[in-house]
């Protein structure tokens, strides 16, 4: 059974896999396929979410029984887990309590992050600085510079335009340039990955 | 005209994922029977083994975060080398006293690193060593995800994290908390926007098709091997044509 499993596994996660891709090239034939294959994926997709917050409920309810003052956040973490899933589950996702336990604990929440996230931003560009000096480095500090001193008015000066300029010309020649670089790098090993699933040599699915 | 240009646009496509399969399949077949292929140093691969052997000597853990990359869609394929370096990692720990620890913002995520580490434990008849709670979903939110992983790098006595799969700017939170925490940062992502931040953050970026070759740098096997081959091949292929179209253009705009 241990050798059966991963073999049919496979051969299940090939054919989904290439009728699923044949729907994109030929959506008169395999499309209804695919439409079906999708909408069993988008099914299992949503159980796999219920068993990933079960996991998260799991793993803070251990950290609740250790010792240590970290057990506090679990126990906050279960409560609003808990209190969410009961208003939701009675008022509804788009419910008045729901939409306000939504807007008044996560957004708030998500957006001081958000401004952390920007000082954490900044404070390693300044850490880069600290850092052995190489050309790469410099380059990237002094565009980062640019790119702000051009974007906003300066103090007496107003609006520099050669500044400016020089922003435009970096934002829409180098850094497009370097940025279509990467994203042909990222699309074919995203293509290359794929095939090796389809061909059943990765086996993402325990195989 | 339209349907025309479809189907045009279609077979271009199949022809391409056709050529892409070839070529795997050509370097695969033909690789086999070969030495090892030496492959252009990438510092942060060899930072990474070395670290895994300190994690293992020390008695700390690895942290890999996946990312919050949806298998249904694009993102999926950096996920999918998560999950690849998951494998390895636990492999090379396996003998630790802290098992690798994977953290993902998707329910199909967390799903597949749980049977990515049951099975690579099953393949080193060491079950015993499988614990669910190893691969958690920490938040489903870009930001929640940061703010559930923070916390594990901090307490779990991670000695190196490695962050594959999609992340967003987010990233730069946990890689500070990797700083502060004196862990090795490892990080590759495939949003652009991400990978700027990474040049600035991490102590190790995989920039571009870097994290995509993972699976070959840390031993996942000659289709790995084979599918670096056919990028390279490929790339080439790319940066020539681009190159004869912006030279037809000057031309044209020239005379």
């Amino acid at each position: 059974m241990k050798k059966i499993l991963p073999t049919s596994n496979a051969i299940i996660a090939v054919i989904s896999g290439t009728l699923v891709l044949l729907g994109y090239f030929f959506p008169g034939v395999f499309g209804s396929i695919q439409s079906v294959l999708i909408g069993w994926a988008i099914i299992l997709a949503a159980f796999a979410l219920l068993l990933g917050i079960f996991n998260l409920a799991l793993v803070h309810w251990k950290k609740t029984k250790t010792a240590g003052s970290s057990k506090v956040y679990s126990i906050v973490l279960l409560i609003s887990l808990f209190i969410t899933i009961i208003v939701v589950s009675i008022n509804g996702p788009t419910g008045s309590f729901s939409l306000w336990l939504f807007n008044t604990f996560q957004v708030p929440v998500e957006i001081s992050l958000l401004a952390v996230l920007a000082i954490v931003l900044v404070y390693s560009a300044a850490r880069l600085l600290t850092r052995k000096p190489k050309w790469y480095i410099v380059l990237f500090l002094v565009s980062v510079v640019v790119m702000l001193l051009g974007s906003v008015p300066l103090f007496l000066l107003g609006e520099v335009t050669p500044l400016i300029l020089l922003r435009d010309w970096l934002a829409h020649v180098p850094a497009v340039a370097g940025a279509r670089g990467l994203l042909l790098g990222v699309a074919l090993g995203t293509v290359a990955t794929g095939l090796r699933i389809l061909l059943g040599v990765d086996r993402p699915y325990g195989g | 005209m339209e349907q025309v240009l479809d189907l045009i646009n279609n077979f271009l496509g199949l022809f391409f994922i056709l050529l892409c399969l070839g070529l795997i399949l050509f370097y695969f077949l033909s690789g086999r029977n070969r030495p090892k292929i030496s492959l252009r140093e990438i510092q942060a691969f060899r930072h990474l083994r070395r670290e895994v052997d300190l994690a293992v000597e020390a008695g700390k853990r690895l942290n890999i975060s996946l990312g919050r990359g949806s298998i249904n869609e694009l993102p999926g394929g950096a996920a999918f080398i998560g999950l690849t370096i998951l494998d390895r990692s636990a492999r090379a720990a396996s003998n630790s006293d802290r098992p690798p620890m994977a953290t993902s913002g998707d329910g199909v995520l967390t799903i597949l690193s749980q049977d990515t580490l049951q099975y690579t434990y099953q393949s080193l008849t060491a079950e015993q060593r499988y614990n669910p709670t190893n691969a958690r979903l920490t938040g489903l939110t870009p930001l929640a995800y940061a703010a559930g992983c923070i916390p594990i790098i901090q307490d779990e006595y991670v000695s190196a994290n490695i962050f594959a799969g999609h992340l967003g700017t987010e990233i730069a939170l946990l890689t500070e908390a990797g700083e502060r925490s004196r862990s090795l940062t490892v990080a590759g992502t495939d949003s652009i926007h991400a990978q700027a931040v990474l040049f600035a953050t991490s102590d190790e970026p995989l920039l571009g098709e870097e994290l995509y070759a993972a699976g070959a740098y840390l031993g996942a096997g000659p289709a790995h091997l084979a599918s670096l081959r056919m990028q390279d091949i490929l790339r080439w292929v790319f940066v020539v044509a681009i190159l004869l179209g912006a030279i037809f253009k000057l031309l044209e705009n020239l005379f």
